[in-house]
């Protein structure tokens, strides 16, 4: 005769089980790391090698200049990813893309606020009170070198739009 | 470093807290997680890199050159900012975007009005010649200004520039510098208004007409280009009747 503790015991068996595998996967999904969203960061590369450089030290111009590229760098990325994050979002709810490129991003957006908090505090040991500014200068030089590569390139769309009109000769009266 | 801004017993701190002093008090910036931190200094590769001995350009290791191919470095703009702080030692950091150089608006300005007296006087070359100088002189506008200034003279004194090439019948070079205009200044009536008559200049008459309603969308009262978009309208219906 079978006793009641088999079908409890079976229950027991089936949900312990499950119980158990879920929860190792979770803690397995939890502390996978993601891949980074960005690639290496060549500015801040830069930023950091000369900060490390003693023989000689590298002169304080310098280094300046490549803090506020390293803040355009930032900048940059910073709109990267406010652009992709409301895609990928969508993209993700249609079940286009697996969850992992949006943690890489949520992880790249928490990683980025680390980097601005840093390089203000960079700015601030050059300058008092350059922190708050350097971000804005970065976004003023971002426009201003579009205007100058747009206005250096008038030439080349010069070239290029005869080249078109006289391709197109035929069909103008 | 930035100082901490406790009150705590122990601590003391610089300034006073008078009546409010019309500088802003320098605000304790938060410290980054330190998980990130390590991170970011995970992620470092040294580069390589030499300062040149005058002392404020960058350059690759190996070649010696600004803009290196080969080793994926490009230290141009770099070097271009790290010289206009060394030729101002006054200026320690690049200032807040609302400090401009007056002389350069007054350069530009002038130039500009040069060329324009040698627009009203039909001699397009000088004018050409200005205009070219007024804008060479703008694009040098030091880059951390508020590039509203940029914007506003440089393409005021381009599409001043297109109008001298149409009155020269240099169509083509009209329409690339209109193209740069509305590159710069998207939603400017008068870059359109360049464009579609550099392109009737050539003959390409629908396409005049997409560029001015490309215009009126982004000024839909402007009556320039409305006045004009009936002209060419006009033009087109004339030239297949005939």
């Amino acid at each position: 005769m079978a006793s009641v503790l088999v079908p409890v015991a079976y229950i027991i068996v089936v949900f312990g089980s499950l119980f158990i595998i879920s929860f190792y996967y979770r803690k397995q999904t939890a502390s996978r790391i993601p891949e980074p969203y960005f690639t290496s960061h060549p500015e801040r590369n830069t930023y950091v090698t000369l900060l490390q450089k003693t023989d000689p030290p590298t002169p304080e111009v310098v280094l300046k200049s490549a803090l506020v590229r390293r803040a355009i760098a930032d900048v940059l990325r910073v709109m990267r990813i406010r652009e992709d994050k409301p895609a990928l979002q969508t993209l993700l709810q249609k079940g286009s893309v697996g969850d992992d490129l949006l943690n890489s991003l949520l992880a790249a957006e928490k990683e980025m606020e680390a980097e601005i908090i840093e390089v203000m505090n960079e700015a601030n040991s050059f300058v008092d009170g350059w922190g708050p500014i350097i971000f804005p200068t970065a976004n003023e030089m971002i426009a201003n070198e579009k205007m100058r590569v747009v206005f250096e390139q008038t030439n080349l769309l010069l070239i290029f739009t005869r080249k078109k009109i006289w391709s197109e000769g035929p069909e103008h009266p | 470093m930035s100082h901490s801004h406790s009150h705590a017993p122990g601590e003391s701190h610089t300034h006073s807290h008078g009546p409010p002093q019309p500088q802003p008090q320098p605000q304790a910036l938060p410290t980054a997680d330190p998980a990130f931190l390590a991170v970011i200094e995970a992620d470092f590769r040294p580069v390589t890199l030499t300062v040149a001995a005058d002392n404020t350009t960058l350059l690759c290791e190996s070649h010696k050159l600004e803009k290196c191919s080969a080793c994926n470095l490009d230290y141009v703009n770099l070097n271009r900012l790290s010289k206009i702080l060394a030729q101002n030692p006054n200026l320690k950091a690049p200032p807040p975007g609302n400090v401009i150089s007056k002389n350069l608006s007054q350069a530009v300005n002038n130039t500009k009005e040069e060329g324009n007296a040698f627009y009203k006087m039909h001699k397009h070359r000088e004018a050409l010649g200005r205009y070219t100088m007024a804008a060479s002189i703008a694009v040098q506008r030091p880059p951390w200004e508020s590039n509203q200034l940029m914007r506003e003279e440089l393409s005021t004194v381009i599409s001043n520039r297109s109008a001298s090439y149409f009155e020269s019948e240099d169509y083509i070079s009209a329409l690339a510098d209109a193209e740069t205009v509305i590159a710069i200044r998207r939603n400017w009536s008068k870059g359109h208004f360049r464009k579609a008559r550099a392109l009737v200049g050539l003959g390409a008459l629908d396409e005049a007409i997409e560029a001015l309603q490309v215009g009126l969308a982004f000024e839909p009262n402007n009556a320039e280009l409305s006045a004009y978009l009936q002209d060419v309208q006009g033009m087109m219906k004339g030239g297949r009747q005939s």
